[in-house]
């Protein structure tokens, strides 16, 4: 296969799935080039482990490729990444069984697909450089953020975040409250006049 | 739409992994409706370290794309790259695995290969056995009120995890969901309807319906099983309609007075079976539910889920 073919910004993403619906593998390669960068570079972001990132990325466009019809006209990067995540809730549960029947050293293996924390490093630049909100979501601790992460920004279910990040739903539960709470708490800290808290 | 576009530095240490946590999330958010932003993050991406990643993952889901095309007449397997040679040497040898007789002989599978098979056998053979040799003249009313529910049955044991070991798998193929339980459910029908009318001819007849009576209310019924399995599941659609036929003849049938079995459900199955109005019948619901399940035929994706 020769170099990537230039994202022909024309072609709406919608067009583009409606040619995949209809078995086009050349709006199959240029939706490819358009979406799997970003999705990569997101699921690289919940996932350390590379192996899995590209088994989920390979996974989501093959289910693509076989269910475009099933979209229904909603933006087709939130329509991919909604594959994408529960791809990765699926296979982080397969990890997560192979892992309990594995002995004790090859633990740490499984403990590579927690989404990655921010470094120190750049939680300082956050509080330097951006607005109020990001240092408002970096005062508050790493378990709240992403279970915020999990259920907010990537819209998965109380369910399936408890599977991806390994712990109760209870306690997805609770942790999404109190970091609902701290969140409030930490805005008002940045800026002292009132704002709207996060929904 | 806002017009608001994602800052090149974003993009950049986005794709490289750096960009902070509160800024990737809005800029994630910002990706899944900007096309315009996706592609050129996509391209930083592909610029950086995951290059390599993201060509080996293309190539596999091309080369799968092109081997399978949705809706095409040859799609039916979803190995990610099979070398042209090889499918070559595949066509040469028409039953060699992977070949097109033998994927469908593959695709028809749990249906005629479980314990369905031999249960119809047992039930064709049994009854021609009964009447002929165990002194049980009647035995064509039960044949015939037990005929269309083995096709729905035949149904329910070839489509889903619980029937199927390979079922992961089959899932994960472009060819599942729809095509893959009507390709099972073909190969049901051309096993089970022959061998029960067969049976039901070699039959001493009495005042019963006619040995093929049954052929449309098993095709409606398993039509109807299909239609409802993209709604309720295969299991529970299967349940529901072959339950609901043994109901509807068996039940009054075992209810009423008298110990006249046989002559009872030869009157119930001929007012089901008997004439133009009733066979009409049967075939009005055998085609309405074919046109269900050609509108409704999304339903059927997700099948596999349920």
């Amino acid at each position: 296969m020769g170099g990537h073919r230039e994202t022909d910004e024309g072609d709406s993403d919608a067009a583009l799935l409606r040619a995949v619906a209809g078995g086009d593998s050349a709006a199959m390669a240029a939706l490819y080039d358009r979406h799997a960068g970003w999705l990569h570079a997101r699921l690289t972001r919940r996932c350390a482990d590379p192996e899995v990132v590209r088994e989920v990325l390979q996974d989501t466009f093959v289910t693509v490729w076989r269910s475009a019809d099933s979209h229904r006209g909603e933006d087709a990067g939130g329509w991919l990444w909604t594959i994408a995540a529960r791809r990765l809730v699926d296979a982080w549960r397969v990890q997560q069984r192979t892992a309990r029947l594995r002995t004790a050293p090859m633990e740490e293996a499984g403990d590579d697909c927690r989404p990655a924390a921010p470094s120190a490093e750049d939680r300082v630049l956050a509080g330097l450089e951006y607005g109020d909100v990001g240092t408002a979501l970096d005062r508050i601790s790493p378990e709240l953020r992403e279970v915020l992460r999990a259920t907010v920004v990537d819209g998965l279910t109380t369910r399936e975040t408890a599977w991806l990040l390994g712990i109760p739903e209870g306690t997805v539960k609770s942790r999404a409250m109190r970091a609902r709470a701290e969140l409030r708490a930490a805005l008002a800290q940045v800026s002292p006049s009132p704002m709207g808290g996060p929904a | 739409m806002t017009g608001w576009h994602a800052p090149d530095h974003f993009v950049t240490r986005y794709a490289d992994g750096s960009l902070p946590e509160s800024d990737a999330w809005s800029l994630e958010k910002h990706l899944e409706c900007c096309g315009t932003c996706a592609a050129r993050v996509s391209r930083a991406v592909r610029g950086a370290a995951a290059g390599v990643v993201l060509a080996e993952v293309r190539e596999a889901v091309l080369g799968n794309a092109r081997e399978a095309v949705p809706g095409a007449p040859h799609a039916a397997k979803a190995a990610p790259r099979a070398p042209a040679a090889a499918r070559k040497a595949h066509r040469a040898r028409p039953w060699a695995p992977g070949s097109r007789p033998a994927r469908i002989l593959w695709a028809a599978g749990p249906a005629v290969r479980g314990a369905w098979l031999p249960a119809v056998l047992l039930v064709a053979v049994g009854a021609v056995a009964l009447a002929h040799a165990g002194g049980l003249p009647d035995a064509r009313p039960w044949l015939l009120a037990l005929a269309p529910v083995l096709p729905v049955a035949g149904v329910a044991l070839s489509y889903g995890p619980h029937a199927d070991p390979l079922h992961e798998i089959a899932a994960a193929t472009p060819s599942a969901g729809l095509r893959l339980v009507l390709t099972r459910t073909a190969a049901v029908l051309a096993v089970s309807l022959p061998l029960l009318t067969l049976a039901g001819a070699l039959l001493p007849s009495s005042d019963a319906p006619g040995a093929a009576a049954w052929l449309l209310p098993g095709l409606a019924l398993t039509l109807a099983s299909l239609a409802l399995a993209g709604h309720v599941g295969v299991r529970t659609a299967t349940a529901v309609t072959g339950g609901g036929w043994l109901c509807a003849v068996l039940g009054p049938v075992l209810a009423a007075p008298g110990g006249r079995l046989t002559a009872h459900l030869s009157e119930r199955l001929s007012s089901f079976l008997d004439g133009a109005p009733a066979q009409g019948g049967w075939a009005a619901a055998a085609v309405l539910c074919a046109a269900v399940l050609a509108t409704r035929r999304p339903a059927h994706h997700f099948l596999e889920m349920r």
